[in-house]
């Protein structure tokens, strides 16, 4: 089968005495130099795979988390129409106030009474600059949302065409980051060239994806030791707690970020709430690790002390909340990557290293 | 006096389309492909899967993967229900299925017989609705049409005068691929005057050569495709009337017949041909569609040769227009319902390796270029995909030594060949399994127009690809056949219906 020349349609009967069934065991290369001729049964490209089936779950929770936050487009609802119709009365009242004041300016003087209305503009342009950026925000959050639930789909079809879509999509989503530049150059060519949807995604993913992986990992880390460390050290209880509460937020833009969807205010209580779904639909799984380590990484240190026991459970519960935003911000699944588990990120919590040579 | 008439058939497709929607939420689907492109095998592979599908999951089957309802597990059941259409006949579900899996008799499976008349079918999905206001238990009711492939052809002459028709006829005739086969017909025809006077011996002599000419063109060897009128063919329950006792002549453009000529007679059958016969078919069958699926039999045409796969070209690209294409709104939904998805399809992609799948969809790509630009220029949804509904093969690697050198492999397909088939000068007689290596399809897609063979002997193709028997069944544990095996049907079903089972 070299160069020009294509091999001709042939047939072998199966039937045939020179012919010899393959099954895997012996591979007859002595009949083949005779001449005889060898079928070899392969695997049945079109079988279903039987992939794990706990990567599927994991996605599964990562698009129903991002579909109750970062994706929700509910048209009405109770709550909804409260803060609105609150909203609408709170800034009415102000409104009337800005007027007062603004009236009550010019009532003493003309000269005060424009700088009163240079102000009040000044604070309406900001809120609406704000506002704007803030709608931005939002909707590059769904953008990122509906692009991995996009790339999801493309990767379990193995579609050519959406894989492609997805590709330039992710592309352009980075494109003003320079420390991409040599991963977003080679996933472009690729796309020109004919490679499978899955391929293609997965190439996407291994270049592009894990630097900003290993970023969002060492931000998680850091995060949980800090919290693990002031807890243990804190003296009061509303200490910890706020702290933690601070570094939960902190992490979250922060890995927002990373992944190129920098929330707002508003934007920030929909990343939270799908963060929030996301740990709660994975919370009996336990993203990639069993409840028992969890346990006995609590167990070896609360021995030693109370304190010390609750600066890991803290620890802990930030790298969750970290792993959750990380699965809910990313713009692609977790496919040609394995998701890092609690373990792999903050593995100083569970007493491996230095902490168990401190124990014995 | 022809625009009242276009207007009353725009009127009674927007009513019959108003009442299907007050009637229900159904979902008309088009199974479009000339004859023996594998339409009745498609309908039945695919109400066979759906119906078992859920039964084959108990039994720890996993069939139609990608079909999303399916696999996260929300498709409940689905069920035939009674055919709506009283005076339409329903389709052969069950016989289909039986000639498949050989029913009772095992040994007796074979590919159902050419489709001889129309016929409809009815299902229903029963599934849990994930998204949107109705979440929660939901029906799909999807009506399919089963109908010879031939009659397709005849969408294309509604817009055609007769003598437009007769022109073109003529003409192709002439090229060289097909004037073998066609000397019979056009030197009778050349021999007749447009103007002698009406005889209906004559024109049935003229019509009988016609067909005669028709008939030969559509055999195995050739493969061609363009051959309307398609009653001809496959003339259904028409047979010896006069809307089909009509040939073409060789007349000039733009002039009016004397009344009482041989031409103003067959030009008033080729006129009743179309009110009496294309009309109301395509009225009944296509203009309310939703999704289409248009399958091609990309294979016969290669087998043959480029001229049978241009002719292919041209057949697919004519009949496409006759479509409606365009995204769906909601008023076009209850009035003109547009097809918003579209696959093409090319089938019987079982008979070569999954390894040149992407050629041949390339191949097809290439081939319904001009229906796809259209369709995607409307804003519908376009795709295309190798599929086999029924699978008949598995793959295997072909070792040899000495002929091949050290290293060489072939990919190959095994299967039982039908009796009759040649391949490597080889005939088989439809007992045995053999592994077939049918030749590499080329890795340009234009290259398979290049050249004008027609009827390539087997010895002189870079490819040859052989129609095999049907899979043995296999059971379930009620006995009743599991899915039949299938390639990229679930990538097909998702493409043609997930949107509406979300």
């Amino acid at each position: 089968m070299s160069g020009d020349e294509r091999q001709r349609p042939r047939a072998f009967r199966l039937d045939d005495d020179r012919i010899v069934l393959a099954d895997g065991e012996t591979p007859t290369h002595e009949s083949i130099r005779k001449g005889g001729v060898m079928v070899e049964t392969t695997p049945d490209a079109f079988a279903p795979q039987d992939e794990p089936a706990e990567p599927r779950d994991a996605e599964e929770a990562t698009e129903i988390a991002q579909a109750r936050g970062m994706r929700a487009r509910a048209l009405f609802s109770w709550g909804g129409l409260l803060w609105s119709a609150l909203g609408g009365l709170v800034s009415m009242a102000l409104g009337l106030w800005a007027t007062r004041i603004v009236e009550d300016l010019f009532a003493r003087s003309a000269a005060l009474g424009w700088i009163g209305v240079g102000l009040a503009t000044a604070v309406v342009i900001s809120l609406l600059a704000l506002a704007l950026r803030e709608m931005r925000a939002i909707f590059r959050q769904r953008h990122i949302a509906t692009l991995h639930a996009s790339l999801a789909r493309a990767r379990d079809e193995d579609d050519r065409d959406a894989a492609r879509a997805g590709a330039a999509e992710l592309l352009s989503l980075y494109a003003n980051r320079p420390d991409t530049a040599r991963a977003r150059a080679l996933v472009k060519d690729l796309t020109r060239e004919i490679v499978d949807g899955r391929d293609l995604i997965d190439i996407a993913e291994r270049n592009l994806m894990a630097p900003l992986d290993a970023e969002a990992n060492r931000e998680i880390a850091s995060a949980a030791k800090r919290v693990s460390m002031v807890t243990a050290i804190s003296p009061r209880a509303l200490v910890d707690v706020l702290f933690v509460a601070g570094q939960a937020i902190r992490l979250l833009r922060r890995i927002a970020e990373i992944y190129g969807g920098r929330p707002g205010l508003l934007g920030f209580v929909r990343l939270a709430r799908s963060v929030g779904a996301h740990l709660a639909i994975t919370g009996g799984m336990a993203i990639g690790d069993s409840l028992v380590q969890q346990v006995v990484g609590h167990g070896i240190a609360a021995r030693l002390s109370a304190k010390l026991g609750e600066g890991v459970l803290n620890g802990m519960l930030t790298t969750r909340i970290g792993l959750s935003a990380m699965a809910v911000c990313r713009p692609m699944p977790f496919a040609a990557l394995k998701q890092p588990g609690v373990k792999d990120v903050a593995p100083f919590l569970f007493g491996d290293g230095k902490e168990r040579r401190d124990i014995s | 006096m022809s625009i009242l008439s276009d207007f009353l058939f725009e009127t009674r497709i927007a009513a019959s389309s108003l009442a299907d929607y007050v009637t229900g939420t159904g979902l008309r689907l088009g199974v479009t492909g000339l004859s023996r492109a594998g339409k009745t095998v498609f309908i039945t592979a695919l109400v066979q899967n759906l119906l078992r599908a859920s039964t084959a999951a108990k039994d720890g089957e996993r069939a139609l993967p990608v079909f999303r309802v399916h696999a996260e597990g929300r498709l409940m059941r689905a069920k035939l229900q009674p055919q709506p259409d009283d005076h339409v006949p329903r389709f052969a579900y069950e016989d289909h299925l039986a000639a498949l899996t050989g029913g009772a008799n095992v040994d007796e499976r074979h590919w159902p017989e050419s489709t001889r008349r129309i016929s409809e079918l009815r299902l229903t999905l029963e599934f849990e609705r994930r998204k949107g206001l109705r979440q929660g238990p939901s029906v799909l009711t999807i009506d399919i049409v089963d109908y010879p492939g031939e009659w397709l052809l005849d969408l294309p002459l509604l817009t055609k005068s007769y003598a437009q028709w007769s022109r073109e006829t003529l003409e192709a005739s002439a090229a060289a691929a097909r004037a073998p086969f066609a000397a019979d017909w056009r030197g009778a025809t050349l021999a007749v005057a447009a103007t002698a006077p009406e005889s209906e011996a004559e024109a049935k002599r003229l019509a009988e050569l016609f067909t005669a000419y028709l008939r030969a063109a559509r055999a195995d060897a050739y493969a061609l495709s363009t051959l309307p009128p398609g009653r001809f063919l496959m003339p259904g329950e028409l047979e010896g009337s006069p809307a089909l006792t009509f040939a073409p002549l060789h007349v000039e453009d733009d002039t009016a017949f004397a009344s009482g000529s041989l031409a103003a007679m067959m030009e008033r059958r080729y006129e009743a041909y179309k009110a009496h016969v294309v009309k109301p078919f395509f009225r009944d069958h296509f203009a309310r569609l939703d999704r289409q699926i248009v399958l091609v039999d990309a294979l016969s045409a290669l087998n043959s040769g480029p001229a049978a796969v241009r002719d292919l070209e041209t057949a697919l690209s004519e009949i496409l227009v006759a479509f409606r294409a365009g995204r769906s709104g909601f008023l076009s939904t209850i009035f003109r319902p547009k097809i918003d998805h579209i696959l093409f399809a090319a089938t019987k992609a079982d008979h070569l390796h999954h390894t040149s799948h992407d050629r041949l969809e390339n191949i097809l790509r290439l081939l319904t270029a001009r229906a796809i630009a259209r369709a995607e220029d409307v804003g519908a949804h376009v795709d295309v995909v190798a599929l086999a509904a029924v699978r008949a093969t598995r793959e295997a690697k072909v070792k040899q030594g000495r002929l091949l050198g050290e290293k060489s492999e072939l990919d190959a397909i095994v299967g039982v060949p039908l009796p009759g088939e040649r391949i490597d000068g080889e005939t088989f007689d439809g007992k045995g399994e053999v592994a077939i290596f049918p030749g590499e399809l080329p890795a340009d897609p234009k290259a398979v127009f290049r050249g004008d063979g027609l009827g390539v002997p087997e010895g002189a193709a870079d490819y040859r690809f052989v129609r095999f028997r049907p899979p043995a069944p296999r059971l379930a544990k009620d006995g009743e056949p599991l899915p039949l095996p299938s390639i990229r049907l679930d990538r097909a079903l998702e493409f043609l219906l997930g949107d509406r089972l979300q």
